[in-house]
């Protein structure tokens, strides 16, 4: 792995963040795949999304949520109560789930106790949790009532065509990164998921211009590889994930994750924003239409669909369905995909974790394991035969 | 599940025990206690209920009703809609679809059962849901996964947008049960002209979702009378509420948990008009005798969040015995524009128009986006309009002298904000205490644990120099 994407994900001031600061650019932080990044781009400033892997306490984020709930929004707080978030001009916080949401009502709050930790401009940005003409509709009111506040704290202005130049920018990522996932999805594996996954967080860490210049380097690189990766071909599915360690206590194991659909992954690559017409109107249908998460209530079939048909085309020999203590939304979702994958005869493993530094590797890693055990036997009969009878 | 618990329909098995107990209030006091005598599972809360006199005794009978809607529904033709407390079920009546309210239910069986809810309650959590969910589902969900309750024909969840956790259980009973699902979604603010549009859209999308799963056109007349009886319904409510000002409160504690009981499972039917009627009267009575509604009023309690069911309605008998008058939570608070809490405030609240059609819908579009929990903490806890401006405004109102927080510990919404409010309220010179129980779990924290709890805080902020609670 190349020495600045490893930063990228590991550091959160890395090199790209401070070089942008050094010339002058502002920063905004963002925490959900719903952010549509183009507006922020548009407006001159860095689109950064929050992570909190330098965490090593949760005493500030504690403090003002209550015990019984995600710790990734709460390791986010604890970021910004030490001052690590320092570098951000602004943060935008939107309602990908509920803990996510209250973010803005904690940050705000711990504010008045430690005066400083809260940007400039912060922001509260609301995303409906269906997609009918309506919603979209209000969804992309939104957007122009985020635009039109960044321009005022900012004194920036938010032209159609900038939006058009951002948007053209971001599409670029996304194809690029659509051809580097098939460096791992392909039938010969060239690219582990552990490294696919840091190119990705990377690209949440960095200016677009930057990041393609990058990608399109390191997919020179891949095209001229010539042996495949051994390992089971895995399927990672769930809650949030910006751990790189995770990837790579499961790929140690024997695997190879071929394809994924958390944040931060390659879940927020798929689909490209029109770039014809106007602009706001194609970032809401884009956003509120394409990003595939259970916040998006009564549309389990569509995202099933779409897991079958990646598993299938990836020739996925497992599924890890994992989900971040007390994340309901993925953790009840990951209940009924285990079901109908195992029917459909596609081994699943379920398992809870924590967000943060891999804190319970042997744990997780024996798990693994026992699934890797269960597809090396060509297994899969009880747990079929266990799904068939929840099914009546 | 245990095989015993599986032997027999959840709703008939409710039916039976809210049918005989609705007779037994005919009864003499003789009978009533020899009859006592042999139902321990449910004895202290049929006690607790008789001692409301007409009021508690025509709840039982149309709660029975209610479960005997649902058993019947089949046979009579008619379509069962599985609806989240935060619905009012008002529009189902006008549509001719019996209503199956997941939390009444589950806030039922809690009370009135010693055995099964935990059974129930993990169910969920054999068949995929997680165990870190809302119980406040849960409990009553779990018979309906394992078909042991009647199948609902499709679903109408009103959270998206509020509560991730409650959305998320129904979203999952969609799915796992494959019927249809239908949302109504909120933005995070509540009267500014975008929201107003949204909810006006939403509600006619949710009537189009309707008119398909029944085949049957939204009926004038049909509209106009739920309509009207939810005028007279919120009429007594407003006036149960003015009165819950006084001192000493002459509204009994257990009141507070009918009127909502009526707002979710009655919403629109005589059905609850009737309880209301006997409700107010009972009120009137205390109030021009001047005494409290519990006997004697030692303390005022606002409730900031939800109350709790577990074990014989434990609590609610423990506040009575106790002289705390229950002043209200977030759930007894529906937002009518002529409501106490809402004067200076009323384009918070919602009005009736019965002019046309039209207006019918956007009135229940508005009363809809008003119901508990849907108003207060859709968007930042501090925003105008939601929990924060709401909890000032009724421990003020109500003279509060303390105030307490219970939920669910499935409840992400509130455990990541209960913090900030608590110390805003405190601020502000309300004594707030956070209870760790869960409304609908007893294990999480036994019901005399947390009594307990209220009682020690109540002795060591010395409020109103309480001395002590009474426990036997």
């Amino acid at each position: 792995m190349r020495e600045e994407i490893r930063e990228a994900v590991t550091v959160l001031a890395n090199r790209y963040v401070m070089k942008w600061k050094s010339g002058g650019g502002r920063i905004v932080g963002y925490p959900c795949s719903y952010m549509p990044v183009e507006v922020i781009a548009a407006a001159g400033m860095l689109p950064f999304r929050l992570r909190a892997m330098e965490v090593v306490s949760t005493s500030i984020g504690s403090s003002y949520y209550g015990p019984v709930v995600c710790s990734f929004p709460k390791c986010i707080l604890q970021i910004a109560g030490e001052r690590k978030y320092a570098f951000l001009d602004g943060a935008v916080v939107c309602n990908g789930c509920d803990t996510m949401r209250r973010l803005d009502d904690c940050w705000r709050k711990a504010n008045d106790d430690m005066p400083g930790i809260l940007p400039s401009y912060f922001a509260h940005f609301a995303v409906p949790h269906k997609v009918t003409d309506y919603s979209v509709k209000w969804f992309a009111g939104e957007i122009r009532k985020l635009i039109d506040s960044l321009e005022k704290h900012f004194s920036v202005t938010v032209s159609d065509d900038k939006l058009k130049m951002a948007i053209a920018e971001y599409n670029r990522s996304r194809t690029l990164l659509g051809d580097l996932d098939a460096m791992r999805s392909g039938p010969d594996a060239f690219l582990s998921g552990t490294d696919a996954m840091a190119i990705f967080i990377a690209g949440t860490a960095m200016p677009a211009a930057d990041f393609n210049a990058l990608l399109e380097d390191v997919l020179g690189g891949l095209k001229k590889k010539k042996d495949a990766l051994p390992g089971r071909r895995l399927l990672l599915v769930g809650s949030v994930i910006d751990d790189i360690d995770l990837f790579k206590t499961i790929e140690e194991a024997g695997a190879v994750i071929v394809a994924d659909t958390v944040c931060f992954g390659s879940k927020d690559r798929t689909d490209l924003v029109r770039e014809d017409g106007d602009p706001v109107a194609a970032l809401a249908e884009r956003y509120l239409g394409s990003v595939k998460c259970p916040r998006m209530f009564g549309d389990y079939k569509r995202r099933f669909a779409f897991l079958k048909e990646l598993a299938e085309k990836t020739g996925a020999e497992g599924v890890i369905l994992q989900n971040i203590r007390f994340c309901d939304l993925h953790g009840s979702e990951n209940g009924i995909f285990e079901r109908d994958l195992e029917a459909a005869g596609i081994p699943c493993l379920r398992m809870e974790r924590e967000y943060g530094p891999l804190g319970d590797e042997g744990r997780v890693r024996m798990r693994i394991d026992a699934l890797l055990e269960r597809i090396g036997a060509g297994g899969g009969g009880s747990r079929r035969a266990l799904s068939a009878d929840r099914s009546r | 599940m245990r095989n015993e618990l599986t032997e027999y329909n959840y709703d008939w098995r409710f039916w039976s025990i809210l049918d005989n107990a609705s007779k037994l209030f005919d009864a003499t006091e003789k009978e009533f206690t020899s009859t006592m005598a042999y139902t321990p599972s449910f004895r202290a809360t049929t006690g607790k209920l008789s001692t409301t006199g007409k009021a508690g005794h025509r709840l039982v009978k149309a709660t029975a009703r209610y479960f005997e809607n649902i058993l019947t529904a089949r046979s009579r033709g008619k379509k069962i809609g599985l609806i989240t407390y935060n619905f009012s079920p008002a529009v189902l009546f006008a549509f001719d679809v019996v209503p199956y309210c997941l939390e009444g239910m589950s806030a039922f069986y809690a009370a009135a059962w010693n055995r099964g809810i935990y059974e129930s309650l993990d169910y969920c959590c054999e068949v995929g849901f997680t165990e870190t969910s809302c119980s406040g589902q849960r409990v009553a969900l779990g018979p309906v996964l394992a078909g042991l309750a009647e199948r609902p024909d499709f679903i109408v969840c009103s959270t998206p947008g509020v509560c991730d956790s409650n959305a998320n259980a129904f979203a999952f009973a969609s799915a796992y049960l494959d019927v249809p699902f239908c949302q109504l979604n909120y933005p995070p603010t509540l009267t500014d002209e975008r929201a107003v549009e949204y909810h006006r859209a939403d509600f006619r999308n949710m009537l189009s979702f309707l008119e398909e799963q029944t085949g049957k056109k939204v009926d004038v007349d049909k509209m106009r009378e739920v309509c009207e009886e939810i005028i007279k319904q919120d009429e007594i409510i407003c006036e149960i509420q003015d009165y819950q000002r006084l001192v000493p409160c002459p509204v009994p504690g257990i009141f507070n948990l009918f009127i909502y009981d009526i707002k979710v499972l009655f919403s629109g039917i005589k059905d609850g008009t009737d309880i209301l009627e006997a409700m107010l009267e009972i009120v009137k009575d205390n109030a021009e005798r001047g005494v409290a509604g519990d006997g004697v009023e030692r303390l005022r309690g606002f409730f900031y969040y939800i109350d709790h069911y577990c074990i014989q309605m434990k609590y609610w008998r423990w506040l009575e015995k106790n002289g705390i008058s229950h002043i209200g939570t977030m759930m007894t608070d529906f937002w009518q524009a002529n409501a106490p809490y809402a004067r200076g405030r009323e384009e918070e609240g919602y009005r009736m128009d019965l002019s046309s059609l039209d207006s019918m819908i956007d009135s229940l579009a508005a009363q809809s986006s008003r119901m508990p929990m849907v108003k207060q903490i859709r968007g930042p806890y501090d925003a105008p309009h939601m929990w924060l401006d709401d909890t000032v405004g009724v421990a003020n109102l109500m003279k509060a002298d303390f105030l307490a927080f219970m939920g669910t510990m499935g409840c992400r919404n509130t455990w990541s904000m209960v913090k900030l409010i608590t110390r805003d309220m405190e601020k502000l010179g309300y004594p707030a205490l956070i209870l760790y129980a869960d409304s609908f779990d007893n294990r999480i924290e036994p019901v005399d644990t947390f009594l307990g709890k209220i009682d020690e805080f109540l002795r060591v902020r010395d409020i109103r120099g309480w001395k002590g609670a009474v426990w036997k």
